[in-house]
């Protein structure tokens, strides 16, 4: 799982069928000092992050395709967890 | 799922069968540069081939997933790796400053 920051949204109308009523967050993955490492990743939220929270970004897709009831969609990342803290 | 600038198309003249019907677009992935300066110019690092059943033309912000799931959509077994889910209408990305 990747620790990720939610550094915004993205909007599409057209879109695969299993990302509608879906929220499509953009996480940027963060190291073990909390700095931006790498590019930023895309990813399904169920969970509500809110902007620049910190979260667990998994890239399981038969999680994902559960989540969003569809097991035909194409989608892999899926925020399964909101951090509190980490040390 | 990564996002992606749509530079070009490909057209196939011998393909597999399972892939009648659909679109192929060649795509240059946002590098982490690209979504802190929108404006800035694209990277020059390999770009892919995307399927793409949604019809993105050229220019337009593509968001496409990678690896087994890409294959997801189709009915049957289909060698695709890089599948085009979505065509964005806005990237809100604001990182603490």
């Amino acid at each position: 799982m990747l620790l990720a920051r939610i550094d915004g949204v993205i909007v599409s109308t057209v879109c695969h069928p299993s990302m509608h009523g879906c929220r499509t967050v953009i996480c940027q993955p963060l190291n073990e000092r909390g700095e931006a490492d790498g590019a930023p990743v895309l990813a399904v939220d169920s969970h509500g992050a809110g902007q620049h929270q910190r979260v667990l970004v998994s890239s399981d897709g038969a999680a994902t395709r559960t989540l969003v009831g569809d097991p035909k969609s194409p989608l892999r990342n899926s925020v399964i967890a909101i951090l509190d803290d980490s040390s | 799922m990564r996002l992606g600038h749509v530079i070009g198309k490909v057209t196939l003249s011998r393909q597999d069968p399972a892939y009648l019907g659909g679109r192929f677009l060649l795509v240059q992935p946002w590098s982490a540069a690209k979504y802190a300066k929108p404006a800035a110019p694209l990277a020059s690092n390999a770009g892919l081939v995307v399927y793409d059943s949604l019809g993105a033309g050229v220019g337009s912000i593509v968001g496409f997933t990678e690896g087994s799931e890409a294959s997801k959509p189709f009915a049957g077994l289909t060698p695709v790796d890089a599948y085009c889910a979505a065509i964005i209408d806005e990237v809100f990305h604001q990182p603490p400053q």
